[in-house]
């Protein structure tokens, strides 16, 4: 029996037995086969196993069998779609790790952050993905959208993955914004409180609709637990199911658009015929997308290891009772704040968003040109641009700068130390916080604390304190002695301090105080700040 | 090589590069975690420092020095050494100072010395019992006390004994002569800023609308047709106040909360000291 069992034969039977395996987790493709995929050489069986796999396999079935050469020009996708679910699958898979570590309600919320920062390993790092890719997410949605809508993509039978792609955006912002408030700090808060208030002035509905999203009159635990479940649950899965329905239609029914110069006759047939070769998936495209992942990974993780990207901001504990001077909205969200300033809520926040939405939907019905090339189509193309600028015009006059009159003494007194982040004054070395009465006058001295010495590599005095206290001063001098500013910013006859305490160990105390005449009433008004600075109080 | 090989060999090269990249940033974990955990704590040390003045320097002194007779100091090394033994406190201090503030307390441990509001000494904080604040607010006012632990001052063995014989109660005595100087650090040590001076506790020394300075106004008060004291000179109306604060009640102050045994815990040198200062506030 052993004897008749030669060496070869067994090699075989092994051979095809692991053949046999890889056929069933690959669905189809033999070990040879995978070899020949990898090196780029051309299908070992007929017919094509490679083919065959898009019908074996539920992971290779939503996948197109080939794109056509011309619509795989870089330059005419930018990989914007793919970026954009790049950006997603990111999300979802750090995501799913900070849930580990997160808890959604107000007591623990914040401290969870806190303690994922500063207890657990690369949880930072975790954080800033998630946070980088968000916002990324957010720029490939809107390029790419802007993208099919340079190229005429949206017309004929594509219009309907237009739709789901309008409906996408609106998931993409959706996501975001319901993560926002997560963190629970003053940013978040706020933030989401004025998002939320936008649909109270929602007509007829708006006071359930906002009771519905926070869960009470004001945003609280209850609030917070709906924004988590929109967060973790029901967007995402809204997300996994329409972007499968976009994509189902582009890989499986439409396929990507040519570029309009080949569709359109310019291109010799030569090119045409070139255009309209096929390009496999298995192995150029899905190459294509392994490699474009490990370049998205490689940016992402080298974008936070470097420090390109600040890192997620967290700033006070939220608290309700108290309003932040200034309050931004994510940078997504400008114009809308932006569009708030020009008129009321129920204008600016629900009726004219109601119509950009229904206008964006409405484009492939609106825009009856069949035409695709940007020469062919002036109206469209130019009106296209045009929004994309109000856009960014909107988005420039929804910063917290433009357009809110702040009394001069408390916007010098929140520029120099802004309630949250740093400002100036905190940027100063906390050795150069000499303990002292610096009081705002004509004439500034070129050191403040001439005797200072903090060791005999450093110059003496506090050259950086010294800086910002001019700067203060400057300011105050001039709202005290220009007269044509606008009333608000005048401080005429101005008496002003900046007084620096030892207040613990490693602890300062600044307190600035800005005495003047009020323009209209000439009553003596003033305001002050106290600013505690603790040695370690960090952000360098 | 083809664009499939290309682009095989560029991702294991990027793959392998984030690798490394992943490595050298966890390396620098551990001191990173460090670093932000300071910075942590260093936040909510500044977090505390403000509540603690909007909430309790009233009481326990601007920079918890405590108000003798009313409040205990909280920047004293008996409060990080042996007053947990002394109240039974099996955790730590923080711990204790959490308790504490969130729950207030009904009465006093040390009527005789810091008496409080009455009943409650000291109302409650902590938003579970009715108060103002959150519980990480009180944690953050917590860590703000407790950085007081390095430099506390022992009360204890300083400045217990008295340089000499008491100033006593009898206001017609020949005090010396007073140095402004030294009266502002006792009018600090001995907690007369913390009801004078920072808080509106007890009648503010300097002169505010219509009422004048402490020094102009010690002058009218013994002419003033309600006066029931016996001083016939603005010093001695300051040294009665001091000494016998309820034999002229100031109207609209309660008549309990200036602590009346300064007559024993300051010598005569003290006392004129202490009423020069006051004298400067015309
Ligand atoms: C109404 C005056 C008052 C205010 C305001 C007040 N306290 Fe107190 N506090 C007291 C009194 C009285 C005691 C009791 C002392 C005793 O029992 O001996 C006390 C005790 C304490 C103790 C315990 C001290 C010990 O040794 O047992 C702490 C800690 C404390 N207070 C912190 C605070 C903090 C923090 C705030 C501000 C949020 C505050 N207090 C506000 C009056 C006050
Ligand atoms: C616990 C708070 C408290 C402390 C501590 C305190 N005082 Fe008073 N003081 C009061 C109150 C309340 C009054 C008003 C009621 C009265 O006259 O007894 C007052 C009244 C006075 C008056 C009279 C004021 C006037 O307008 O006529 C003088 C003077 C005075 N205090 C001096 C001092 C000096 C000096 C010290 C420190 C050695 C001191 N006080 C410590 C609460 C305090
Ligand atoms: C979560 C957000 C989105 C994802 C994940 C996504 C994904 C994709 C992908 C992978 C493609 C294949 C082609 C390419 O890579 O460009 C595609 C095509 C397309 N998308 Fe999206 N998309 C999203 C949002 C949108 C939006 C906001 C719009 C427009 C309103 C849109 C409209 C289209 C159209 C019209 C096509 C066909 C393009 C063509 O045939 O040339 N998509 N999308």
């Amino acid at each position: 029996m052993l004897n008749s069992l030669k060496l070869q034969d067994l090699r075989k039977k092994l051979s095809a037995a692991i053949d046999q395996r890889v056929r069933i987790i690959t669905a189809g493709l033999g070990i040879d086969e995978l070899r020949a995929v990898m090196r780029g050489d051309p299908p070992t069986e007929r017919p094509n196993p490679r083919y065959k796999v898009h019908t074996t396999s539920f992971l290779f079935h939503i996948r197109p069998r080939y794109y056509e050469r011309g619509s795989t020009i870089f330059a005419h996708t930018f990989r914007l779609g793919f970026f954009t679910t790049f950006a997603f699958a990111v999300e979802t898979i750090t995501g799913l790790i900070l849930m580990i570590y997160y808890t959604p309600s107000p007591d623990e919320a914040y401290s969870s952050i806190l303690n994922l920062m500063s207890n657990v390993p690369f949880g930072s790092m975790l954080r800033d993905i998630h946070r980088l890719g968000a916002e990324a997410m957010v720029i490939f949605t809107t390029l790419h959208m802007l993208r099919t809508f340079l190229t005429g993509s949206y017309k004929k039978d594509r219009s309907f993955t237009w739709l789901t792609g309008v409906i996408l955006l609106g998931v993409t912002l959706l996501l975001s914004f319901s993560g926002y408030l997560l963190p629970w700090d003053q940013l978040a808060f706020w933030a989401v409180t004025i998002g939320t208030s936008m649909v109270e002035a929602a007509p007829v509905f708006g006071t359930e609709a906002n009771l519905l999203l926070r869960g009470a009159p004001d945003i609280g635990a209850g609030g917070l637990l709906r924004f988590y479940l929109l967060h973790v649950v029901l967007v995402p899965l809204i997300a996994i199911l329409v972007i499968s329905i976009h994509y189902y239609k582009v890989a499986r029914e439409h396929g990507i658009s040519q570029p309009a110069r080949i569709e359109e006759g310019k291109a010799s047939p030569e090119q045409v015929k070139n255009a309209k070769q096929r390009v496999d998936f298995i192995p150029d495209l899905l190459t294509h997308e392994v490699f474009l992942t490990a370049l998205g990974l490689f940016i992402l993780v080298a974008a936070i290891a470097f420090n390109f990207y600040g890192g997620a901001p967290l700033e006070h504990i939220a608290n309700p009772q108290q309003t932040p001077l200034d309050t931004k909205a994510p940078w997504y969200f400008w114009w809308l704040q932006g569009m708030l300033k020009l008129g009321d809520k129920t204008l600016m926040g629900i009726i004219l968003p109601t119509i950009m939405v229904a206008v964006l939907v409405g484009i492939p019905y609106i825009d009856r040109n069949p035409h695709r090339s940007l020469f062919k189509r002036p109206w469209a193309v130019g009106l296209g641009l045009l929004a994309t600028l109000a856009i960014v015009v909107l988005s420039y006059m929804g910063l917290p700068e433009y357009g809110i009159p702040t009394p001069a003494a408390s916007r010098i007194i929140q520029d120099m130390a802004p309630e949250e982040g740093l400002g100036p004054l905190r940027e100063v070395p906390f050795e150069q916080l000499q303990p002292g009465v610096y009081e705002v006058g004509q004439e500034v001295p070129n050191n403040l604390c001439p005797d200072l010495i903090l060791g005999s590599d450093q110059p003496r005095g506090c050259p950086e304190l010294t800086e910002v206290f001019k700067d203060y001063n400057d300011r105050i001098i001039r709202a005290a002695t220009v007269t044509n500013l606008p009333k608000n910013e005048r401080l005429p006859n101005v008496q002003a301090v900046m007084v620096i305490e030892d207040w613990q160990q490693d602890l300062r105390k600044v307190t600035m105080r800005i005495g003047w005449d009020d323009v209209d009433s000439a009553e003596r008004k003033s305001y002050e700040r106290h600013v505690y600075i603790h040695r370690d109080h960090g952000g360098e | 090589m083809s664009r499939v090989q290309i682009e095989i060999f560029l991702g294991t090269l990027l793959v392998l590069a984030t690798g490394a990249l992943i490595i050298v940033y966890g390396l620098g974990e551990e001191e990173r975690m460090a670093r932000l955990e300071r910075q942590q704590q260093g936040q909510a040390i500044e977090v505390g420092a403000e509540l603690y003045d909007n909430n309790c320097k009233g009481c326990h002194g601007p920079q918890g020095e405590g108000v003798p007779g009313l409040c205990p100091p909280l920047n004293d090394k008996y409060l990080f050494t042996d007053r947990m033994k002394d109240v039974g406190w099996s955790g730590s201090v923080e711990d204790y100072i959490v308790a504490t503030v969130s729950s207030g307390r009904l009465t006093s441990t040390r009527p005789e010395l810091y008496a409080g509001q009455g009943s409650p000494a000291m109302p409650a904080w902590s938003e579970d019992y009715a108060g103002p604040l959150r519980q990480d607010q009180i944690r953050n006012i917590a860590a703000f006390i407790m950085n007081w632990e390095p430099t506390a001052p022992d009360r204890r063995t300083e400045g217990g004994q008295l340089a000499g014989p008491p100033v006593g109660t009898d206001i017609t005595i020949e005090l010396p002569e007073g140095d402004t100087v030294n009266g502002e650090a006792l009018a600090n040590a001995k907690g007369c800023v913390g009801c004078h001076v920072s808080t509106p506790t007890g009648p503010a020394w300097s002169a505010s609308e219509g009422t004048p300075g402490i020094a102009d106004r010690s002058a009218l008060r013994i002419e003033q047709a309600d006066y029931n004291g016996t001083a016939e000179t603005a010093e001695q109306y300051l040294l009665e106040s001091i000494v016998l604060p309820k034999a002229y009640v100031v109207e609209g102050y309660l008549d309990n909360l200036m602590p009346a045994n300064f007559g024993s815990t300051l010598t005569a040198q003290d006392a004129a000291d202490i009423i020069a200062y006051m004298l400067t506030f015309k």
